[in-house]
């Protein structure tokens, strides 16, 4: 469904080349759990911007079916984001002045019934009686958990998840990728993590080192 | 009401709206409450000296016997109907205005045409009486008492005044009901006392609507001839070419204040929008593009912009009613709270404010990176 061919993103530091992933070779399978395992700084989290379309390869190419997302405009990529695909980030941002409801309504916008969903969602969650609480009302769990479900609302071909679990302890870590793998239907799950207890259930992992592919497991 | 309509986050983030709108408003009130009371000074000239509308006044130069044929002369050659002539006698008196003390006639003038005049000047009545004939007695008009606190039996003009002189206390007998500023005394009572001994003449055209034709053509036909003429037209063209320096000032002065409230509420915006890094790093991340976050945040500030600009001019127009009810009314001071002049000169800091803050926006969206704020590397 994605697939990263030759992919690779380089920065510039202070005039220099830094490879943040080099040739990457990677299919994103439909209704997979792709795990992306490595330490810290290997490049895990930039493979993800680049297969979900936040970055787009200094070189190679990423592509949804038979379209390339580096052929694409800053705003088709919006679009695509939008509208394919769901995130869930290291940091669970939720905009303070909205409700729970409200953060995770905003992920689909042109839904027929997003609220309705949303709602669903909450439930699904274990937090039907917090839905119009305010971020700053919400424990750090149960923000990820809104999070998670911003991610899933109207069920996105693929959702990225950077980190998911780096802000909470291991039991609410846990729970949110368990959250994120059985709440997800026929949705691919692309995690990264540097935490390999956290991919359990991924049918895929896959290890970066130093921005390379080093192992494909599953 | 939309999670991301613009007015949610302007409502729910009143704390940091409510003053954003509160210095445009300032800005707006500063502007507006200036320039009317500037303009209050000429409004106030010509309020004053409105009676002249009524006539053209005339005397004659160097001959004082000359004022019945210059009288005569006017009857018979002007283009339009003449009324009435009357004979009078004038003295000088002050009145007050915002910026000081303002020269003002005492005309002397016959019980009959005194009457007459009175109607003229739209009066609808009168407390009090008429002057007596040859009496130290005065009659006024009501913001004439007003601006000087006058009463029936205060003194008008007193031996002991340099600027209201009269050998003998003249008292105020009567109020007139009219809105114009008028001072009289009998013309007998000034004919014995007040120098120089030159009868004046005020030309009444038939109908008020041509007495400034009646005084465009009085002066064209004695132009170089040994008379003088006091006509509103002339109050009018002085007033402006008095007023045109300081206009010129105040243009001066506006355009500078208008350009530092716009940089100080350019930086506000900025800083306004600064805070919000996160909110359009994160909704650009999972999907809303950057034309979408723009034409939010361009509403945004053009609802806080409008919103400012026009609580300030109601708020404006508010406290210059205050104002006039409270300070200037009652000493007669003129001031126009709706003066359209004041709330034009506020139309510039809305736009000035919109580009500057859209321009800031604009650069800042430029080179946003929503993956620097999901990282946490720009927070």
């Amino acid at each position: 469904m994605i697939r990263a061919r030759s992919a690779s993103l380089v920065y510039q530091d202070h005039g220099r080349d830094v490879f943040a992933c080099r040739d990457i070779d990677l299919e994103v399978r439909e209704n997979e759990f792709l795990g992306i395992l490595g330490p810290s700084g290997s490049g895990k989290s930039s493979l993800l911007y680049l297969l979900s379309g936040l970055k787009t390869p200094t070189s190679g190419d990423i592509t949804l079916g038979d379209r390339s997302l580096a052929s694409m405009s800053d705003e088709e990529r919006s679009r695509l984001r939008l509208s394919e695909f769901g995130f869930v980030f290291q940091q669970p941002y939720l905009l303070g002045y909205l409700s729970a409801l409200e953060n995770i309504v905003i992920a689909d916008p042109h839904g027929s019934n997003p609220k309705a969903e949303a709602s669903q969602m909450l439930a699904r969650l274990g937090m039907a009686e917090k839905a119009h609480r305010q971020p700053h009302e919400l424990s750090g769990g149960e923000r990820q958990r809104v999070c998670v479900a911003r991610a899933l609302l109207g069920s996105p071909k693929v959702i990225f998840a950077d980190e998911p679990t780096a802000a909470l302890d291991h039991v609410n870590g846990a729970a949110v990728v368990e959250l994120l793998n059985t709440l997800r239907g026929n949705g691919s799950l692309v995690m990264v993590t540097h935490d390999e207890s956290m991919l359990g259930a991924a049918d895929r992992i896959v290890r970066l080192a130093d921005g390379v592919l080093v192992q494909a497991l599953g | 009401m939309r999670p991301l309509a613009p007015l949610t986050y302007l409502v729910r983030n009143a704390g940091k709206t409510i003053p954003l709108i509160g210095v445009i408003v300032l800005a707006v009130l500063l502007v507006c409450g200036i320039i009317s009371l500037i303009n209050s000074i000429p409004l106030s000239i010509r309020v004053i000296y409105s009676y002249n509308k009524e006539f053209l006044g005339v005397s004659p130069r160097g001959d004082p016997t000359q004022t019945p044929r210059i009288v005569a002369d006017i009857k018979k050659n002007s283009p339009i109907p003449v009324e009435r002539a009357i004979i009078c006698r004038a003295t000088t008196n002050q009145v007050k205005s915002i910026v000081g003390k303002w020269p003002f006639v005492v005309v002397g003038l016959g019980q009959e045409d005194m009457i007459w005049y009175l109607r003229r000047q739209l009066s609808k009545g009168l407390e009090g009486r008429m002057p007596t004939p040859g009496a130290p007695e005065a009659l006024v008009s009501k913001p004439v008492a007003r601006n000087l606190s006058l009463g029936i039996g205060s003194v008008l003009l007193s031996p002991d005044s340099n600027e209201s002189y009269s050998p003998m206390p003249v008292k105020v007998v009567g109020i007139a009901d009219t809105d114009r500023w008028l001072m009289f005394t009998s013309i007998e009572y000034q004919q014995e006392n007040h120098s120089p001994p030159i009868d004046l003449a005020m030309i009444f055209a038939k109908d008020v609507q041509q007495q400034a034709k009646l005084d465009l053509w009085a002066e064209a036909h004695f132009k170089g001839q040994r008379a003088q003429l006091w006509a509103y037209h002339q109050i009018e063209k002085n007033t402006q070419e008095m007023f045109a320096t300081l206009y010129q000032i105040l243009n001066v002065v506006i355009g500078t204040l208008a350009l530092v409230i716009t940089i100080m509420m350019g930086m506000l915006m900025n800083i306004y929008q600064s805070q919000r890094l996160v909110e359009f790093g994160l909704l650009q991340a999972i999907g809303y593009t950057k034309k979408q976050l723009l034409r939010r945040v361009l509403i945004e500030s053009v609802v806080v912009v409008i919103a400012g600009w026009i609580i300030g001019m109601v708020v404006g127009y508010g406290l210059l009613i205050l104002a006039q009810k409270l300070m200037m009314e009652p000493k007669s001071f003129a001031l126009n709270p709706a003066d359209p002049t004041a709330f034009a000169y506020t139309i510039p800091i809305p736009f000035a404010i919109l580009v500057v803050a859209i321009a800031t926006v604009v650069l800042r969206f430029r080179s946003f990176d929503p993956v620097g704020i999901v990282e946490r590397r720009l927070v």
